[in-house]
C-alpha cells in the first residue's frame, strides 16, 4: 500500500527537516500514526498525498512514486480527512459533499446521488440541507469523514480524527473509521496523538516523534510482546542477589516496594514461580500487564527514562513486533 | 442518535467529472446566488436594463407618435449621436459594477483562506493553477456577464426598430465586447489579488475598494502634480471606463490608447501575479 526509503521532507524556511530518513513499508489494514503534537505525523500525511515534494528519499503510494507527475491523479484514489476545519460554513453538507465529489472527478448527478449515500453512511441523513455552521463538532467531523469518503477512495487519511469530539463522539468515529476499513475494504491512515484511539481501530503502528520513526510494527506484535510483560509481587523485599538474578526470568523495568515489572523471556509466567521457589523469595502476585501499551509510546518517545524493551529490530517490516529505533533519540 | 446506513455502496466513475476549474467556478456562482447579496445586484442591474433599454424605446415611440414621420427619418437623426453614445451604453453600470466586483469579489479567495478549504482543495486532484484560472474566471465573467445585455439588448432594440439605422451601431456589439472582456479581466484580475492578500472576506472588500480608489487618488496626484496623462493609464476605474470608448474610437478617450494599453497589462499581470504567489502552496509538487 505504502512504501517508503530513506525519506526526507525539508520545509523551505526550516533549518531542520522536518522528516527524516524514514524508512517504512505498510499493508493494507488500519496504521495507527502515533506521535506527540509536532512530531510530524500531519507533514508525512501531506509527503504521501504529494502535496509536499520530499527533499530526498523515494517512496511509492498505491503503486505512484512520490513526487511524480501523476501525483495529482492519485490524489483521485486518495481520501483525506485534515485535522483542520476546512469546511465551507454557509453551505450545506450535501453540497459540499456533492462539491468535493465533483472535484475528485465523479459527474454532477453522480456526486449528488453519492452525497445523500454517504452522508446517510456517516449517519448525517436527515441534517445534510443544513448549513454546517450549525453543526456540532462531531457533525462536522462526520462531514468531513463523507468528503473523504466520497469518491470511494483505495486508502484514506484520517489527520486527528476525534479531535475535539465528547467519549461518545470519539467512540462513534472509531466506529466509523473501522466500518470503513470492514465494509468498504478501504486502506486507512489514522494520524492520532491519542493512543487510545489508535489502539482501539489500528492492526499496524508507527510512532513518530521529532521526524523519525522510533518504532513501528503491527498491534499483533505489540499485543504479542506485551503479553510477556508481568508485574511480579513478592512478599518480602528481594535480597541484593535475588534482586541480580531476576535477570534470568527476563528484563527488570522497574523495581518498587518488593515489586517488580519484568518484561520475560518467556511468554510463560509459571516460570516466575519456579524462580522464586529455587532462590528462596515468596512470590504472591504474578500481575499481566497488557494495558501498559503508553509505556511503548513512552519507552519510544523518551527511551532514556523509560528503558526499552528487546523488541524486533527491523522497522521496516510491519507484521514484525514493534522496534524501538533508539538512533538519534538522545537529541 | 444519528441513523447509519447499513453499508456504503462503490462510487461510480471517476473519469466522467467536469475539469476541477469548471467544478470550482460553478460552485462560487451557486454560492454567490444563494447571498442575498447575489440576488440584490441581479435585481438592480436588470432594473437598470430594463430602464435604458424603455427609455430608447420611449423615445423612439414619442417622436414616431407625435410627428408621425416615417421611422427612417428619425433613426436618420438619432444615428448623428456617433461615438460618444455608443460608448455611453455601458456607462450607468461601471462604478456600480466596481462595487460589485468589490463586495463579490473580495471575497473570493479570502473565504476560502478563511475556512482553510484551499489546501483541501490541493488535497484533491486540482492543481494550483486550477484553482487561479476558476477563480479569476469567476471574477472576470461576472461583470462581463452583467455587461453583456447592456451592450446587446439597446443594439437588438435599435435593430429591431430601425434596421441599419437606428441609434446603435450595427457593429456596435463587435467593438463593444472586446472592450467589455478587457476590462472584465482588469476587474476580476485586481479583485482576486486584493482577495488573496486578505485573510477574511471583509478585508478583501476592503482590499478592493482600498486598491481602486487608491490607485484613483494617487495617479490624479500624480497627473496634476507632473501634467504627465501617462499616469491615468494606472487609475483602473478610468481605465475599465476607457477600453469602450477606445474600441468605438471615441474622439477625447479618458486615457490615451498607449497608456492604457500599458496600464492595463501593468494591472492585469500585478494582480494575477499576486494572486498566484499568495495561492500557491509553497510545498506543492504539482
Amino acid at each position: 500500500m505504502i512504501a517508503f526509503e530513506n525519506l526526507e521532507v525539508r520545509y523551505q524556511a526550516a533549518p531542520s527537516p522536518a522528516l527524516r530518513g524514514l524508512t517504512l513499508s505498510l499493508e493494507r489494514g488500519i496504521v495507527g500514526l502515533l506521535g506527540p503534537n509536532g512530531a510530524g505525523k500531519s507533514t508525512l500525511l501531506k509527503a504521501l498525498l504529494g502535496l509536499l515534494k520530499p527533499s530526498g528519499g523515494s517512496g511509492t503510494v498505491l503503486g505512484v512514486a512520490l513526487g511524480a507527475p501523476e501525483a495529482a491523479k492519485l490524489r483521485g484514489r486518495i481520501g483525506y480527512m485534515p485535522e483542520y476545519d476546512a469546511l465551507i460554513e454557509d453551505t450545506s453538507a450535501y453540497e459540499q459533499v456533492a462539491f468535493w465529489g465533483e472535484l475528485s472527478g465523479l459527474a454532477p448527478e453522480a456526486a449528488r446521488d453519492r452525497a445523500h449515500e454517504v452522508l446517510y453512511f456517516v449517519g448525517l441523513d436527515e441534517s445534510r440541507y443544513r448549513a454546517v455552521s450549525g453543526y456540532s463538532t462531531g457533525m462536522r467531523q462526520r462531514v468531513k469523514l463523507a468528503q473523504a469518503l466520497v469518491h470511494s477512495p483505495e486508502l484514506i487519511f484520517l489527520d486527528e480524527p476525534t479531535n475535539g469530539l465528547d467519549p461518545d463522539g470519539r467512540r462513534r468515529m472509531l466506529d466509523l473509521v473501522l466500518r470503513v476499513h470492514a465494509e468498504l475494504g478501504t486502506g486507512v491512515i489514522l494520524a492520532s496523538h491519542l493512543l487510545a484511539d489508535v489502539e482501539r481501530v489500528a492492526d499496524q503502528l508507527v510512532i513518530l516523534d521529532q521526524g523519525e520513526i522510533k518504532a513501528a510494527g503491527s498491534m499483533a506484535g505489540l499485543r504479542r510482546a506485551l503479553a510477556r510483560r508481568v508485574e511480579l509481587r513478592f512478599l518480602d523485599p528481594l535480597d541484593a542477589a535475588q534482586e541480580a538474578a531476576l535477570t534470568e526470568l527476563g528484563t527488570v523495568l522497574e523495581a518498587r516496594n518488593g515489586l517488580y515489572d519484568l518484561e520475560l523471556t518467556e511468554a510463560d509466567p509459571g516460570g516466575a514461580f519456579s524462580w522464586a521457589q529455587a532462590h528462596g523469595a515468596t512470590l504472591i502476585q504474578v500481575t499481566p500487564r497488557h494495558d501498559r501499551l503508553d509505556e511503548v509510546l513512552l519507552r519510544a518517545l523518551h527511551p532514556a527514562l523509560h528503558p526499552a524493551l528487546p523488541l524486533a529490530q527491523n522497522p521496516a517490516q510491519p507484521d514484525s513486533e514493534p522496534s524501538i529505533n533508539t538512533a538519534g533519540t538522545g537529541r | 442518535m444519528p441513523i447509519y446506513a447499513p453499508t456504503l455502496p462503490p462510487a461510480p466513475d471517476l473519469s466522467q467529472g467536469h475539469p476541477p476549474a469548471l467544478v470550482l467556478l460553478r460552485f462560487d456562482l451557486a454560492r454567490l446566488w444563494r447571498q442575498k447579496i447575489g440576488r440584490f445586484f441581479g435585481f438592480v442591474f436588470t432594473a437598470i436594463l430594463l430602464i435604458q433599454t424603455a427609455w430608447i424605446y420611449a423615445k423612439f415611440l414619442m417622436q414616431t407618435n407625435q410627428t408621425l414621420r416615417p421611422l427612417e427619418e428619425y433613426s436618420k437623426g438619432l444615428f448623428a449621436q456617433g461615438a460618444d453614445f455608443q460608448a455611453s451604453l455601458l456607462n450607468p453600470t461601471m462604478y456600480l459594477l466596481w462595487f460589485l466586483v468589490a463586495l463579490v469579489g473580495g471575497g473570493l479567495v479570502a473565504r476560502d483562506s478563511l475556512y482553510r478549504v484551499r489546501p483541501l482543495m490541493y488535497a484533491h486532484p486540482v492543481a494550483p493553477q486550477d484553482y487561479l484560472l476558476a477563480k479569476l474566471g469567476f471574477a472576470s465573467a461576472l461583470p462581463f456577464a452583467i455587461l453583456l445585455p447592456f451592450a446587446l439588448l439597446p443594439w437588438a432594440l435599435s435593430l429591431a426598430l430601425a434596421g441599419v439605422h437606428g441609434p446603435v451601431w450595427v457593429t456596435a456589439p463587435l467593438r463593444l465586447l472586446p472592450a467589455m472582456a478587457i476590462s472584465s479581466i482588469l476587474m476580476g484580475s485586481l479583485a482576486v489579488g486584493a482577495s488573496s492578500l486578505a485573510s477574511t472576506p471583509r478585508a478583501g472588500i476592503g482590499w478592493v475598494l482600498g486598491l481602486v480608489l487608491g490607485a484613483g487618488t494617487l495617479t490624479s496626484m500624480l497627473h496634476g502634480l507632473t501634467g504627465l496623462r501617462l499616469f491615468d493609464g494606472l487609475n483602473p476605474v478610468m481605465l475599465a471606463e476607457a477600453w469602450p470608448q477606445l474600441l468605438v474610437g471615441v474622439q477625447h478617450p479618458l486615457v490615451a490608447w498607449v497608456p492604457a494599453l500599458l496600464g492595463t497589462v501593468f494591472h492585469i499581470g500585478l494582480w494575477t501575479f499576486v494572486a498566484a504567489s499568495r495561492t500557491r502552496p509553497s510545498e506543492a509538487v504539482i
